[in-house]
Order: C-alpha cells, then sequence, then structure tokens
C-alpha cells in the first residue's frame, strides 16, 4: 500500500550543442537531432507511464544558454492560448499529457535553434546551468510536493559534447548540492567521454554509461535509466568505470599525482613556488623554525 | 574590560510590540506572515556575511562537552546531555561535508577532570559512534574549565601554524573548578592563537565572556533547541583567520582508486592500513586507494598517510570548500511593480509564477528569481543558475 504513494520526478538535461550535431550529420547523416529527440520523447513518455504520479521536465543546455523544454512557463502558456490542446485533439486516441510533452519539447528546441543562429558557437554546452537550474526546479517539486507522498528526484543528462573546464565551480557545485538533496545524476554519453560527469555519477551515485552504438539509443534509456535507482539493485547494470580523482593543476592543468596547496585559497599547484599565483599569498619556506608574527591588538581599558 | 562593543541587554532597551508585525491572512491564518517573517530571516542573516576576508580554511578543533552534574538538567528535552549529543551528531556531519580537509576532536569534562574522547582527526564515522556512545555515560560532579582547556591545548599547539586552532566548549554548569588561576591559560591560549568559543546551555557566566572576548572567539547563551542549533550552525562555516595565522604551500597526495584487478585480470585483496587493527574483515578487499608515495592503501578518503605522512585527498574534496572562498553576491530584492512589464513574471531557475510582492534580481546576468529559489541558491547551491547558464558570466566568480 505504502509504496502507491511514491512519486518519481525526472529531469532530462538535453545537450543541445549545435556544433556538435553539426558534426554529427555530416559523418553520418541518417543520424540527426530529430531522431535523437524521438527516441528521448519516447523514453519521457514511458517514465510518465510508469505512474500517474511521476513527474517530468526536460531542460536544455545549449551552447549560450540553458532554458526549459518542458514544462514551459505558465505565463507564457497563458498568453500562447489554448493551441496545444487543440492540436492534441488531433491525435486521436493519443494520451493528452504525452501529446503535449512531445509537441512543447519539439517547439521549444525549434524556438531555440532559431534564435541562436547568429554569434559565435562553442564547442561545449552550458551543463552547470542546466544543473543549477534542474535542482532548484526539483526544490520546488519537492517543496510543493503533498505531505505523505515520497517524491524522489533524479537527473539525467544526455551528453555529445565536450567538458567545458570554465564551469568546473560551478558544475561541483551543483553536484555536491545533488549530494545533499538526494538526487541521483546519471549520464548518457554519446560521444566523448566526460571526466566531469564521471565524478558527479560516483558522487551521486549514479550511473555512467558510454553507449557503444548511438543508434540504440532508446534501448539504453529504457533498459539502463527508466529503472528508479532503488530498484537498479536487483539489475545487471554496466560496470562501474573507474573514476580518475587526480586534480587538476592550476597553472599547467596537468593532471598530477602529488601536488602544493596554497593553505589560503586551495589552490593546486604541481611545484613549490614562492607566491600563490590564485591569491598573491607568500609562503614561508617548509622547515624554516616557527617565527610567529605577534600583532598586538591595542584594547580600551 | 573592553565592553562598548556589546549593544547592552535586551531588557534595557526599547519596548517592541512584536505581535504587529503578525497580520492575518485571508483565511485569517497568521502562518502565512510567520513564514514571511523566517524567510526575510534567513535572508538577512545571507546579508550578513562577509566577503573578501581571509578564512582559516584547514581547521583544527576541540568540541569540548560539559558532562558535570548541571547537564542533567531536563529544561531541554529529554535531558540536556542527550539534546547536545543529537545536535553534536548533526554538527560533526555537516562540519566534514562543509570543511572537508578539517580536523575535529571531542574532549568532555566532568567531576573536575577532564578527558580526551576522541583525538583529532578528519573521520567523521568515528567521532559520530563516540558521540553515540557518550549517552549511556553518567554525569556527575563539577567541569573543570581549566583542565579542558589545557588538554586541548596540549594538541592544538603542535598543529601547523597554518591551521586555524579553534576550541568550541558546550557548558551547561555556572561554575566551573580550577586548579590554578585560569586567567594564566585564557593568556596562554591568546599566545597560541587559538580562539575558544562557547555556547552556554543556562545562563551567561563572566569568566566564559572573558575568555571569549581575550581569544577572539563568540559566546552565546541558548534561548531553546533551535536556538542552541543555529548557534551550532555558526561554527559550521570557517571562521576568518587570525592575523598571526601563516601561510604555507602544504604537500598533499591526490591518489587512484584502483579497482584491484592487475594487468593479468587476477584479484589480490589486501588489507587497508584504515582498517588495520580491527578485528572484522571489513577493509580487506581489492579496491582502495593508494597513496601516491608509499603506496600504502586507504578505504576512504581524507585521510593523513599512516606510513609516509603524506595528507591524501581528491579534488572534490578540495572543490566542497571552494563556495567559502568565492561566495555568491546576494541578490537584490526589488518590488514586481519596478519590473519591465515585457519580462515574463516567471522565476528563472524553478518556473514558479512570481508572486505579488517582491523578486529577487542577480546583480551580474540580471535574472530574475523567487524566495524560495533565492535563498535554495545562496544556503546550498552557491551558483547561479542564471549566470552559470551564459557564457558572459559563467566566470565571473573565479576573478578574484
Amino acid at each position: 500500500m505504502s509504496d502507491r504513494k511514491k512519486a518519481s520526478l525526472l529531469v532530462v538535461v538535453i545537450d543541445t550543442n549545435p556544433v556538435w550535431w553539426g558534426q554529427r550529420l555530416v559523418d553520418q547523416p541518417d543520424k540527426s537531432l530529430t531522431q535523437f529527440l524521438d527516441s528521448i520523447m519516447v523514453f519521457t513518455n514511458s517514465h510518465l507511464m510508469m505512474n500517474h504520479r511521476n513527474k517530468l521536465a526536460v531542460i536544455a543546455a545549449h551552447t549560450n544558454q540553458s532554458c526549459f523544454l518542458y514544462p514551459r512557463a505558465e505565463s507564457r502558456e497563458a498568453a500562447g492560448g489554448g493551441e496545444p490542446g487543440g492540436a492534441a485533439g488531433a491525435h486521436d486516441g493519443k494520451y493528452e499529457l504525452f501529446a503535449q510533452v512531445n509537441e512543447q519539447v519539439m517547439e521549444e528546441v525549434k524556438n531555440l535553434i532559431l534564435t541562436s543562429l547568429e554569434g559565435h558557437s562553442e564547442t561545449d554546452s552550458l551543463l552547470a546551468g542546466a544543473l543549477a537550474m534542474s535542482l532548484c526546479y526539483i526544490h520546488r517539486c519537492e517543496k510543493e510536493s503533498f505531505t505523505g507522498e515520497d517524491l524522489s528526484s533524479r537527473i539525467l543528462i544526455i551528453k555529445g559534447s565536450e567538458d567545458n573546464p570554465a564551469q568546473y565551480m560551478n558544475f561541483m557545485n551543483a553536484v555536491f548540492t545533488a549530494q545533499k538533496q538526494n538526487v541521483t545524476i546519471d549520464a548518457c554519453i554519446l560521444d566523448n567521454d566526460s571526466g566531469l560527469l564521471q565524478q558527479a555519477c560516483d558522487i551521486t551515485g549514479g550511473v555512467y554509461l558510454k553507449i557503444p552504438q548511438p543508434s540504440g539509443l532508446l534501448q539504453y534509456l529504457l533498459w539502463v535509466f527508466l529503472p528508479d535507482p532503488t530498484l537498479r539493485l536487483k539489475l545487471t547494470l554496466p560496470p562501474k568505470a573507474q573514476v580518475d580523482y587526480r586534480a587538476a593543476c592550476f597553472c599547467h592543468r596537468n593532471l598530477i599525482d602529488i601536488g602544493y596547496v596554497c593553505s589560503v585559497c586551495l589552490s593546486i599547484f604541481c611545484s613549490f613556488s614562492p607566491i600563490c599565483s590564485t591569491c598573491q599569498t607568500t609562503f614561508k619556506f617548509m622547515g624554516l623554525p616557527k617565527i610567529a608574527k605577534k600583532k598586538q591588538k591595542k584594547l580600551n581599558p | 574590560m573592553a565592553e562598548d562593543d556589546e549593544k547592552g541587554y535586551r531588557w534595557e532597551t526599547e519596548y517592541e510590540k512584536s505581535w504587529e508585525e503578525l497580520t492575518e491572512d485571508a483565511a485569517g491564518l497568521l502562518q502565512a506572515s510567520v513564514d514571511e517573517i523566517a524567510l526575510k530571516a534567513k535572508r538577512r542573516k545571507l546579508l550578513d556575511k562577509l566577503g573578501n576576508i581571509r578564512l582559516g580554511m584547514m581547521r583544527h578543533l576541540y568540541i569540548i562537552i560539559d558532562m558535570s552534574a548541571a547537564m542533567e538538567d531536563q529544561d531541554l528535552k529529554p535531558t540536556r546531555l542527550h539534546s547536545t549529543l543529537k545536535l553534536l551528531e548533526n554538527f560533526i556531519e555537516e562540519y566534514f561535508d562543509q570543511n572537508p580537509i578539517s580536523q575535529l576532536g571531542i574532549i568532555t569534562t566532568r567531576n573536575k577532570r577532564a578527558e580526551k574522547v576522541t583525538e583529532l582527526g578528519g573521520n567523521p564515522r568515528r567521532h559520530i559512534s563516540a558521540v553515540k556512545a557518550l549517552v549511556t555515560r553518567s554525569c556527575q560532579g563539577e567541569p573543570s574549565l581549566q583542565n579542558s582547556l589545557e588538554l586541548a591545548l596540549q594538541t592544538l599547539r603542535h598543529m601547523p601554524s597554518h591551521a586555524s586552532r579553534e576550541i568550541l566548549i558546550l557548558f551547561a554548569s555556572l561554575t566551573t573548578c580550577d586548579p590554578g588561576n585560569i586567567k594564566e591559560t585564557v593568556k596562554l591560549l591568546k599566545e597560541n592563537n587559538i580562539s575558544c568559543s562557547i555556547i552556554g546551555l543556562a545562563a551567561e557566566v563572566r569568566i566564559c565572556k572573558k575568555l571569549c572576548h581575550d581569544t577572539n572567539g563568540r559566546y552565546g547563551v541558548i534561548l531553546d533547541e533551535t536556538h542552541y542549533k543555529d548557534l551550532l550552525a555558526q561554527h559550521i562555516t570557517p571562521p576568518p583567520a587570525t592575523v598571526s595565522t601563516e601561510s604555507s604551500l602544504i604537500r598533499m597526495g591526490f591518489p587512484h582508486h584502483q579497482l584491484g584487478s592487475d594487468k593479468n585480470g587476477h584479484e589480490k585483496p589486501s588489507m587497508c592500513m584504515c582498517h588495520l587493527d580491527s578485528k572484522s574483515t571489513q577493509g580487506f578487499s581489492s579496491t582502495g586507494y593508494f597513496c601516491p608515495q608509499c603506496k600504502s592503501k586507504y578505504c576512504e578518503l581524507p585521510i593523513e598517510c599512516k606510513a609516509c605522512g603524506l595528507t591524501l585527498v581528491s579534488a572534490p574534496h578540495l572543490a566542497r570548500s571552494y563556495h567559502h572562498l568565492f561566495p555568491l553576491e546576494a541578490f537584490h530584492e526589488m518590488p514586481v511593480a519596478q519590473l519591465d512589464p515585457s519580462v515574463s513574471r516567471v522565476c528563472h531557475s524553478c518556473q514558479a509564477q512570481l508572486p505579488e510582492s517582491n523578486v529577487y534580481v542577480c546583480g551580474k546576468c540580471q535574472h530574475i528569481f523567487c524566495i524560495d529559489c533565492d535563498l535554495f541558491v545562496h544556503e546550498t547551491l552557491h551558483t547561479c543558475p542564471g549566470c552559470a547558464s551564459s557564457r558572459a558570466t559563467q566566470m565571473s566568480h573565479m576573478s578574484l
């Protein structure tokens, strides 16, 4: 009886980097973003079908912004009039919610791509922003859920483009928040292995999977990522990859085994230098006798 | 004694009509306005945080728990001791979550004596189990402030000079039984750059106040259990570093996590260094972290290598502390009426309809947020969702 009250919120973050998808289209013309979106929509519909309390959000991580694809902001919904409802009627016999999800996602992706045609595109996506937004959305849903209802949330990231090292701090902050809020982060990697996501999945206890056959995306999504984290213990999932937790030094971006850490700002360096390049602190050399600098604070009697 | 910085006692101030702030909502309930006051208070607390000060990131903290007869009082339910230990468990977890490369130790004092329960160490589980075990101990006699301070001092004075040395005392008694002149001890603490903070469970005591004042600590007396929790929570974030804290480069190792099977696929299980003296089979496995200097095996990080003394951490441990160093700027409060009508009235991060009252605007990316997200972003996330989803602003808080 108790499991009736269980609901699951799934936030899907889709990497819609135009550079990566464009390159892909050149290499393999038969596998376009549209086909991938179709697979993802079947997957999201299946998630909604598992339990009628299940909730869904879809967020796009684009090259210069992150935005919600579903649910669309309520005020814009109202402005758009009853159009989605009317269109849903045309799909005879189709469950209205599915039609609504699919149409909104398609429409918003179209909007997103059309509005960002101009300007300079980078080869990486703003994943940290999308993650931060999903965590805020999860936070709101958990607040709004009824007492007695057990809402478990997770985030699935479907990513093809490269890592963005500039977002390291934002990304890690989001990952630690997810860990604190008991949100599992899963990653489905289409192309480039991502060190950041490996750490994120390992810290939050999610599944990291680089799919060997991108054309079989739907299969992987349904088999690996559809079951709830509580159910996964009973499944035989792909083995965990070895996670590289080594740090990159701030001076050369090399991965190091032994390094020096500044006691003031925790910057990591690969060799000893007398001045910290991040916070300009001068260091004393180790092994010198301690000379405590005394500064008497004057107290008024 | 310099007391001009004190703002005087509550009963000396103006008469406050605190009930007039409460207004009923449409349904005749007070909950909405109570919630609002609570949220406002939280926001004010966030605004109080100072930026750009040097923090003592590597903390060495001794917690001194008063286990005297005064701890058996039942003004906190079920007893002061139970309540304290319960809160302490949470505190220890939070402490290590927020200060992953710091250390902590526990001392108790009763019967005029001080006793070390745990040595300084970085393993939260060991401390928590020690705290749990304290529940069964009986509280007796008088506490000794001096004895316990001396005991903490003995260890803390040998800690490296770049670390921040702290003592936190949870003090229930109104008296202390000391063998010598406690003022000498206070002076010694001050010389050794150790800051002492006290949370009093009963009433303000002069020697406690003097101790905290002289050593740059904080002194607080609890009102009730929630206030107790708040006072404890203040000690979770790293304190500003004192002038005489030195800075240095610390050598640290970043070990690999190895799954154990070698090139030929054979697994070679071994004992890890952290569980060497345990009688159970725990710690006997083929996976673990290997010290890059001496190849000793450990099952968890962060830890100081027992064989070669190298501090072993992983990159996320350091990353966990970065938000203290690069705090997120507070958002500006703005009434909805002042908003540009063309902007959609939706919170940027959670898509909720904005309320009729105030909204919060990030100074950098100009996105608008609701109060729930504002608090969540500043208390937990430490990253502005608007800034992180734009190329121009994603790096801005790195530019120190």
